[in-house]
């Protein structure tokens, strides 16, 4: 059984501390949900599990089944079976969605994916996802929707099949329907594979079609909580409030706001030297 | 293929045609054309040469240079565009060795169209001189660069749109844009804008750069090495110089050539 296990994870980007020891072990066939307030270090998690150079993992260890993720290279990490969707996708202009997507799924395997077979499954793959038809011959992302890109991802997530997936705020930008299409195509590949699943996300439509049954809270570069489906529904009819209280802590904006303010002499500063130079 | 191994004058056919330069003397090639002509010239191998043309009013010519030469070429260029007519060069450059080349168009009758276009794969010096001329009124000149720019290549790009007094109503377009991927690279381009008239329209754009860090992670996040995403990204990048021939299958066949290339430069 493929599992991974984070523990102790610390994080930096550009010098500022976002995780401050991070736990969690996902194993195959369950689905975790993140949640949290905005800026406390969900895709931040996500981004150094996959290995963003721009996150820089300071203490704690990422293993995936059994292997030091954090000794790999990004796609070694991928070929290993962790994938992420991400949450702003880039356009890669010249370059065609068949031709990454083959070159994605040639490395997986030793022989070649034959032309027939990856056309057979690009095809059905684009209908499942209700893609227009020209999307293997158009540019990586290239024009593309805010949601067309979001069901980008999940059309490379059913190709190349990984055994745990990531899925940060694939939601967003996506009407009603294409989030059933979305999760229904999820829902698909975790029967067959047993795809393992963590996913960030602010809508509840779309955790009521995947059901994680982990939940956890990021609060400050923390898991502050963890526990089940109740927890995240908790969540979605009282916010976060209780959970401040509870285990008396504050978000990550908030505590850098209290900051701020007591920076604020700057401007009064400023307002003093003005008043001295007009005369007043 | 026609070899072209002596001094020759050629009167171009409408359609499609093609032509092999391979000799290691000086040559002087000239080509004229009339009505719609699409010409593929592969350069297998060259020294010093000299190529003219002469393109008659209303005509429509695309011309294709793909450069294979395993030795260095010193060409020079001058093309003569009539009025109404339309002149496309491009410049297939993915050989691995040096070329020198000047090119010079003439747009010297009135509503004359031109285009000159490169792409290049630089793992050896190459060394362009353009100018694009509008000397008639409601001319139009585009030269547009593309390069991606190896660890032991070196390029230079002097390109120049020039708009006469008179030429009314004439357009001078650039576009310069080469894209390396790791530190160290040389190029050095210059764009130039001459005009000594009023009532015109011009611009140019330039750029030099390392290869965009989210974009590679994005790649590479799917499983590729960092020399596919490089070799995906180039054949991107250069491809569409291609595309100014109407025909399909020397389109295949230049294509399978220059990822062949790609991948066996990219890698070293």
């Amino acid at each position: 059984m493929k599992t991974l296990e984070i523990k102790n994870l610390h994080v930096s980007v550009e010098d500022k501390e976002i995780l401050k020891g991070v736990d969690l072990t996902v194993n195959e066939n369950e689905v975790h949900a993140l949640m949290g307030p905005n800026g406390n270090g969900k895709s931040t998690l996500l981004a150094a599990i996959m290995g963003n150079p721009k996150y820089t993992v300071t203490e704690g260890t990422i293993t995936y089944d059994g292997k030091d993720v954090l000794a790999m290279p990004v796609n070694e990490r991928s070929v290993a079976g962790l994938f992420l969707a991400m949450q702003y996708p880039q356009e890669i202009p010249g370059v065609t969605n068949s031709d990454f997507l083959r070159a994605a799924m040639n490395v997986r395997s030793e022989q070649p994916v034959s032309l027939f077979r990856f056309i057979k499954a690009m095809e059905s793959t684009i209908s499942e996802l209700q893609m227009k038809e020209d999307l293997a011959h158009r540019f990586l992302n290239e024009g593309f929707s805010g949601g067309e890109k979001k069901r980008n991802e999940i059309v490379q997530m059913k190709m190349l099949k990984p055994s745990l997936s990531m899925l940060d705020e694939i939601d967003s930008g996506l009407d009603v329907d294409a989030i059933r299409i979305v999760g229904e195509a999820i829902n698909a590949l975790r029967q067959e594979t047993g795809m393992a699943v963590i996913v960030v996300s602010h809508y509840e439509r779309f955790l009521e079609l995947i059901r994680p049954q982990f939940t956890h809270v990021l609060v400050d570069g923390r898991i502050i909580t963890s526990g089940g489906p109740e927890l995240a529904m908790k969540i979605d009819s009282e916010g976060y409030d209780w959970i401040y209280k509870e285990f008396d802590i504050r978000p990550a904006a908030e505590a850098e706001q209290e900051q701020r303010r007591v920076t604020s002499i700057g401007t009064c500063a400023v307002r003093e030297s003005v008043k001295a130079k007009e005369g007043r | 293929m026609t070899p072209l191994r002596l001094n020759t004058d050629i009167l171009l056919k409408e359609g499609y045609s093609e032509y092999e330069i391979d000799s290691d003397r000086n040559l002087e090639i000239t080509f004229r054309g009339s009505g719609k002509c699409d010409v593929f010239v592969r350069i297998t191998r060259a020294d010093q040469v000299r190529i003219r043309s002469f393109i008659a009013e209303d005509a429509d010519v695309s011309i294709l240079f793909w450069n294979v030469s395993g030795t260095a070429c010193d060409i020079d260029e001058s093309h003569d565009v009539a009025a109404d007519a339309k002149l496309t060069i491009a410049y297939g450059e993915c050989n691995s060795a040096a070329t020198h080349r000047n090119t010079y168009v003439s747009l010297r009758g009135r509503q004359a169209q031109a285009l000159i276009s490169s792409a290049s794969l630089v793992s050896d010096r190459k060394n362009y001189s353009m100018n694009m001329v509008n000397f008639a009124p409601h001319t139009s000149g585009e030269i547009r660069n593309y390069a991606v720019v190896l660890k032991t290549g070196v390029l230079t790009i002097d390109a120049i749109g020039r708009i006469v007094k008179g030429a009314r109503r004439a357009e001078s377009h650039q576009t310069s844009r080469a894209l390396s991927f790791e530190d160290g690279q040389k190029s050095t381009i210059l764009p130039e804008l001459l005009i000594d008239e009023n009532d015109v329209q011009a611009s140019h754009a330039m750029s030099i750069g390392r290869m965009d860090e989210d974009q590679l992670y994005y790649m590479m996040s799917r499983g590729l090495t960092p020399q596919q995403c490089t070799t995906l990204i180039s054949t991107g990048y250069l491809m569409p110089i291609t595309e100014v021939i109407d025909n399909g299958e020397l389109r295949e066949t230049l294509r399978t050539e220059m990822e062949r290339k790609i991948a066996e430069l990219c890698s070293m």
